[in-house]
């Protein structure tokens, strides 16, 4: 429980009804995408720089930790209040505050949707690269705390390449300018080094990203194989010949099934796997693209190559894609993503391993991913009123990444280290590597108010200094 | 030099060798920075080494100044103190070059052309060019962040850094990031060091992301009567969906210097865009043609250069600062950076505050990128310190207005004793200075070179 007088002056900031202390009401925010549950003991809507700013530094005077929330898309329990206190809810600060075409930029608030920023931006031509599946209901705030990559990051990278600038409300109230619409500002990266920090260095209140022009041609293609392996070999086989598409997306036979039973989307029943191949850019060479990737396709083993004819069934392919984990969760009452990743060359054998793993534990572990990126998604099905099958899903899940990190990858590549992957961290970094982070926390969050006991496992020299 | 500095120097030939260590002004003079010139000079031979030098240097209280190819050194305020340089040129293998994934990790002292030929021969590319990319090392690439032309359609090295390997200012040895192209585990503490200036600690290995080569290039260079033919062929390019790699303005000084290198007649005073184009050989086609009509519509006159002669051509035009004397010969190189679309306004105010003062000047500028550079020859007919600095200060505050800056990035120290290299620190320096506190409290790692004399 917080203070009455933390509570009145939020009251104070941000208004009276713009605050949650009701049980009721705090129960909906106690969970995100993730499977822990934690309550905060307040909620504040916020609708501006000033009202964040407020918040945060009655946070601060009182030594309450806070945590910022968007659209709750969050697969690592970024969002959950690990240690109570104030959860502030961005999704009203959701205005696109200036659209700079001479400049390529936009500036935006953080609680706007990603798929929105797309909407408003597709009609004048341009466009915003990133584009993570949940897209409709993520925020760009949770995208910039979470780095989140998505589909297209193969070719045109992950949130961090795009955000140039930022307006945050840093631990202790001050409100701060990062970067901006000029390029290379002197000083250190503070921007990029708060994309990816998972709400743990402050709140991000107006984004700068950069606009591109919509590219002049697509041509998205599906590959249908009856070996998993061909299809990931064919992925090694296109970047091989030196084409970089936009997306390589691939599904398994388990995913391909509940995303037909959902969506309904003209995917093959019966083969092992699908991969989703589009290429963009200029229209010149788009067809000579798509010719050479439908023959490494088919020289690899698929067994059919469909090229969407036109924009409606291209939609038709990407809403499978997107609408995957949605779909998935319709099988079982939970699931477990894992989001391990590796070098591209390793993904036939990780593959392999994650079928190993679902017999080992007898857990159903469909696979969808971002191919391309070497980024796995494996789903681990089951049923989270059975503790032994829980206790099982957390095994296995470690024990894929503890092979993603064996194959030369990482521990999570787009959906953060949250609450989940807190002791994974030990698998990618040394005891030295994690200090040197936590010293990044340090220096902009002395208190550590925001969103504590996240991220870092606990070292014994951190032990100590506390 | 500190009082144990016999002692220190003893400590050093340990870790690294007394063949690799130098002693003594004649020996060491050359590594000195705005003429502040280090009492030792080490060359470790490992990244172990590094970290170990650190630590000693930390313990005995010792400024070090890290040393790359020495192409940025001019960058920056000069140093509050130089104990000990540590040159970076044995750390020049290249530890795992994976081209099936499309990276490599280098160590920090390999020269940039040297991994682009290697990269080359598995027909691949690191998309990063800055001038002298001969002399540019691996870690001073990272740790000044330099770019060049074709950061238009690539970006700069935080676009390209997927993991790198760090000495610490107290000796400890941490990895940031890794070799897959996606990475949120943890913080992205590879941005933190690039840029940097070797002021948190010293960047030992950096693995990069890289492109596959393109099949085909060409270049168009177009010479206009003044800035605003060219100026309007920038906005439409921006506006249009051509995609290229490279956009790059010159000034007549900069037209002197390229266009009988390009093998092209200038007239006098005309103003110089370059375009760089790489891909399939369709979309380069496509590409040389549009650009052609472009410049034409805009009163240009086009000259379209085939593959070979575009990389040459390239390679000049990337280089053209270069040409002109360098230091010792007493010049002013600036770097400004603004939002794209200002680009030609600032182009134009640089060019014109050299013929104001009746300096020679030369101008260049990444014109999609919002990157403008000027350098300015000191001749003895130029004005006094006094008077460049308030010129300098007024350029700045033209950049500063539009959210941008104007960094030296070479300029004699009695300059830039009255100008700071950065301007003044902006929002989040609190940040950054505790930043650097926690990284290197004694503050012994390049002291006072970098923002706000950190």
């Amino acid at each position: 429980m917080i203070a009455k007088p933390l509570v009145d002056e939020l009251r104070q900031v941000v208004g009276k009804a713009n605050v949650l202390d009701s049980a009721v009401d705090l129960q909906l925010y106690q969970y995100d995408a993730y499977l822990e549950e934690r309550r905060p003991d307040a909620v504040v809507f916020v609708h501006s720089t000033d009202e964040v700013a407020g918040v945060v530094r009655a946070c601060n005077k009182y030594g309450v930790p806070f945590v910022p929330r968007g659209g709750g898309t969050n697969l690592s329990g970024g969002t959950i209040p690990r240690q109570g206190g104030v959860v502030l809810a961005m999704i009203r600060m959701n205005r696109i505050l200036e659209v700079d075409l001479p400049n390529l930029r936009a500036r935006v608030q953080p609680g706007l949707f990603n798929l929105e920023l797309g909407t408003a931006l597709a009609p004048l031509g341009y466009q915003y690269l990133p584009d993570p599946a949940s897209q409709k209901a993520a925020t760009l705030g949770g995208n910039v705390a979470e780095n989140s990559g998505g589909p297209h990051c193969f070719k045109y990278g992950v949130t961090t390449n795009h955000v140039l600038g930022l307006t945050v409300v840093l631990p202790d109230g001050d409100v701060v300018t990062l970067g901006g619409k000029a390029p290379d500002a002197p000083g250190y990266d503070l921007t990029g080094v708060f994309v990816g920090s998972e709400g743990t260095l402050g709140i991000c209140t107006e984004v700068v990203v950069r606009i591109v022009r919509l590219a002049e041609g697509v041509k998205t293609m599906l590959a249908i194989y009856d070996s998993i392996e061909e299809g990931s070999q064919t992925v090694s086989a296109i970047v091989a010949a030196g084409m970089v598409p936009a997306t390589l997306e691939m599904m398994d036979q388990l995913v391909i099934k509940a995303v037909e039973e959902s969506i309904h989307c003209g995917l093959p029943l019966d083969c092992a796997t699908v991969l989703i191949i589009e290429v963009d850019g200029l229209k010149d060479d788009l067809d000579a693209q798509v010719r050479a990737i439908v023959d490494l396709c088919t020289a690899h083993g698929a067994r059919e190559v469909r090229v969407a004819k036109d924009e409606t069934e291209r939609a038709m392919l990407w809403a499978g894609r997107r609408g995957a984990f949605g779909a998935v969760a319709r099988i079982t009452p939970s699931y477990l993503v894992c989001d391990g990743t590796v070098p591209r060359t390793a993904l036939p054998k990780v593959l392999r391993k994650v079928a190993e793993v679902s017999k080992k534990y007898n857990l159903m572990i469909p696979n969808v991913f971002h191919a391309g990126d070497g980024n796995l998604h494996p789903l681990i099905l089951f049923d989270w009123r059975d503790a032994d099958q829980k206790a099982r899903v957390m095994k296995a899940g470690m024990e894929i990444l503890e092979l993603c990190v064996e194959m030369g990858g990482t521990i999570s590549g787009e959906h953060g280290v949250g609450l989940e992957k807190i002791e994974a961290m030990r698998l990618v970094f040394s005891e030295a590597d994690i200090r040197s982070q936590v010293r990044v926390k340090r220096a902009f969050d002395a208190k550590d108010l925001a969103n504590p006991g996240k991220m870092f496992p606990r070292l014994e020299e951190v032990r100590r200094a506390a | 030099m500190q009082p144990d500095a016999a002692r220190l120097q003893r400590q050093l030939e340990q870790i690294v060798g007394t063949e690799h260590t130098l002693a003594g002004p004649n020996a060491t003079v050359k590594f000195g920075v705005d003429g502040v010139v280090p009492g030792l000079v080490v060359r470790p031979g490992t990244q172990d080494e590094v970290a170990n030098v650190l630590g000693a240097c930390a313990d005995a209280e010792a400024a070090v100044i890290p040393w790359g190819g020495g192409t940025a050194m001019g960058l920056g305020n000069p140093p509050r103190r130089a104990d000990v340089a540590v040159a970076l040129d044995r750390l020049d293998r290249i530890v795992e070059f994976d081209a099936a994934n499309l990276c490599v990790t280098a160590e920090a002292g390999v020269r940039l052309a040297a991994l682009q030929v290697t990269l080359a021969q598995k027909r691949e590319i690191l998309p990063l060019d800055p001038p002298a990319d001969t002399r540019v090392t691996v870690g001073g690439l990272v740790a000044a962040n330099l770019s060049g032309p074709s950061r238009l359609l690539y970006g700069t090295a935080r676009d390209w850094v997927l993991g790198m390997r760090v000495a610490l200012p107290d000796g400890e040895r941490i990895h940031c990031g890794g070799k897959v192209i996606k990475n949120v585990s943890g913080y992205d503490m590879t941005k933190l060091f690039i840029g940097s200036l070797g002021t948190l600690g010293i960047v030992t290995e950096v693995t990069f992301k890289l492109l596959p080569l393109p099949a085909t290039r060409a270049a168009v260079v177009g010479l206009f009567p003044d800035l605003a033919g060219a100026a309007d062929v920038v906005r439409r390019t921006l506006e249009s969906v051509l995609l290229p790699e490279a956009l790059d303005l010159l000034d007549a000084g900069a037209v002197t210097l390229a266009a009988p290198r390009l093998g092209l007649e200038a007239p006098a005073g005309s103003c110089g865009l370059a375009v760089a184009v790489a891909g399939s050989p369709e979309t380069v086609e496509r590409q040389v043609r549009d650009f052609a009509a472009l410049f034409r519509e805009a009163g240009g006159r086009a000259t379209p250069l085939p593959d070979g002669r575009s990389v040459l051509a390239w390679d000049t035009i990337r280089n053209l600062l270069g040409l002109l004397p360098a230091p010792p010969a007493v010049r002013v190189l600036c770097k400004i950076a603004v939002p794209i679309g200002r680009t030609s306004d600032l182009f134009a105010s640089a060019a014109a505050l050299g013929r104001r003062r009746g300096l020679p000047v030369t101008v260049t500028a990444h014109a999609g990128s919002g990157i403008v550079w000027a350098c300015y020859l000191l001749g003895p007919e130029a004005p006094s310190d006094e008077a460049l600095a308030d010129a300098l200060e007024g350029l700045r505050r033209e950049a500063e207005a539009v959210e941008g800056s104007l960094i030296l990035h070479d300029a004699p120290a009695s300059l830039k004793g009255r100008v700071d290299a950065w301007g003044k620190p902006r929002d989040g320096f609190g940040v950054m200075t505790r930043l650097k506190a926690e990284f290197d409290p004694r503050g012994l790692c390049n002291p006072g070179r970098f923002l706000g004399g950190l």
